[in-house]
């Protein structure tokens, strides 16, 4: 086996394995991926400080498998985060996997011993951008039988003291702003998404429109690091990735795209043919 | 225009809903509330009507020995799992907890894997990019490094030099450049609505 080979084949094992050791390194001194800049962090405390006790917020669930990853950890704290303040949380699906996710959510809270009563289940409404619309004419039954959630079937947004949106690349908070914020009078949409619906979201971050947004893993850690949580702290079991394999990841990933460059740019275009 | 009754009923309704959001009559809101109804009923049955299509085709495969068996297999079992865990007597839907495990056991861990790949898969595709020595992209992939080295996750004063620079980044070219593309893309929306509404057609004219 040539060199050449040797290396191609050696590459992925080298990668993983720098992976494990960077997974298992105490790095965080060095590297810090909560972002230095508390914009974000102190927007959503405002939001949530503003919110009244024992606040209904309407949990827009629909992540998608893909990017959901990105998100969980940030959603996971915001969820407990909102449960410590005393709020109440009402869930409902517009896409069928934000719905898979939002039930395997429900669940873990479930097993959390979250009191039932502060939890209503919508469950998934077909229709996408239609549903929205018809959502803020009447809300369907709730799928458990809670005085929360026949306050909010019967009240609809009156009731509704904000709109929690976990967004994904199929339906995300863009939809909210535009069919419900118009049809609702004075409900502030929060919004956690992925980063690739970041430079889409930002003109409605800057409107007011959405009142916060996490939508970068480092903005999520950075709220996630100013949350002081008290009963919450059992509902979130994970502490978010590791920046140490990050940054492996994204060297890694620099490495091989200047190497691909470099081999164009460094030999004259006649090279590879006159040889 | 090919399908004038297609069009009639984008108009109709198009003008319905914009009556109904800007006039308060409790008969328009009705009409609109039917309207968007039945929208929502055509949308659900539409994704039955996918999923439907999907398994009969994957079935056929299966059936009639060609393709991939082992996907086509693979599918039809999912599906089955799923909807026999739902639906069995006794079963919550969707809520059920053997459907829970599903999703959270091996669904979510499935397709975040899947889209780990992207890593391999995009890296793959922008080395085949320039290989073919096109000069865009020699510019796509070097915009791309850039953007790694800038959401790097380090601390201290690089960490936040590094920090501020991605945030110019994303609020100034990224940002103007999509800005411009939201506000191209609706002003193409808007004449094509309106091209509809006033019966104008295209080629198919």
């Amino acid at each position: 086996m040539s060199k050449r080979a040797l290396l191609h084949r050696g590459a992925p094992l080298v990668l993983v394995a720098l992976l494990a050791v960077a997974i298992l390194l105490p790095l965080d001194d060095v590297l810090r991926l909560e972002s230095g800049d508390e914009t974000v962090s102190a927007r959503w405390s405002d939001a949530l400080d503003g919110l009244p006790e024992e606040s209904g917020i309407l949990v827009a669930f629909d992540a998608d498998l893909g990017t959901y990853a990105e998100i969980r950890p940030t959603v996971r704290v915001l969820l407990a985060d909102l449960l410590d303040r005393g709020g109440q949380l009402a869930f409902v699906s517009l896409t069928p996997e934000g719905r898979a996710l939002a039930v395997a959510e429900l669940g873990r809270l479930a097993r959390a011993d979250v009191n039932p009563r502060r939890l209503a289940d919508f469950g998934f409404l077909p229709g996408a951008e239609a549903a929205l619309v018809q959502l803020t004419r009447e809300f369907p039954e709730p799928i458990d039988d809670t005085a929360f959630g026949r306050g909010i079937a019967e009240g609809g947004f009156d009731r509704v003291d904000a709109i929690l949106v976990v967004g994904g690349n199929d339906l995300g908070p863009r939809s909210w702003v535009e069919q419900v914020a118009p049809r609702v009078d004075d409900v502030p949409i929060l919004a956690v998404a992925p980063t690739v619906l970041l430079p889409e979201l930002i003109p409605y971050t800057a409107t007011g429109q959405l009142e916060a947004l996490v939508a970068t893993p480092r903005d999520g850690a950075a709220y996630r690091a100013s949350v002081d949580l008290e009963n919450g702290q059992r509902l979130v079991p994970d502490e978010g990735p590791s920046v140490a394999a990050l940054v492996v990841g994204i060297l890694a990933a620099v490495l091989l795209l200047a190497q691909s460059l470099a081999g164009p740019l460094l030999r004259p275009r006649g090279a590879e043919s006159a040889r | 225009m090919r399908h004038p009754g297609l069009a009639a009923l984008v108009l109709v309704v198009g003008l319905l809903l914009l009556a109904d959001a800007l006039v308060v009559n409790s008969s328009l809101a009705e009409l609109a509330d039917l309207v968007v109804r039945a929208a929502i009923l055509v949308a659900a049955g539409a994704a039955l009507a996918g999923v439907a299509s999907l398994a009969l085709r994957r079935g056929g495969d299966l059936w009639r020995r060609r393709g991939d068996p082992v996907g086509a297999v693979l599918v039809i079992g999912g599906m089955a799992a799923v909807l026999v865990a739902g639906l069995r007597p006794g079963g919550e839907g969707a809520a059920d907890p053997a459907v829970g495990w599903m999703v959270a056991a091996l669904i979510v861990p499935i397709g975040a894997s899947l889209f780990g790949l992207l890593f391999v898969s995009t890296l793959a595709a922008s080395r085949r990019s320039v290989a073919a020595r096109r000069p865009e992209a020699y510019v796509l992939v070097g915009v791309a490094m850039v953007t790694l080295v800038l959401l790097l996750p380090l601390g201290g004063t690089v960490g936040a030099w590094l920090a501020d620079a991605a945030s110019w980044t994303l609020l100034v070219p990224i940002g103007a450049v999509l800005r411009g593309l939201l506000i191209g893309i609706a002003l193409v929306a808007a004449v094509v609505a309106a091209r509809t509404v006033l019966g104008i057609g295209g080629a198919d004219e």
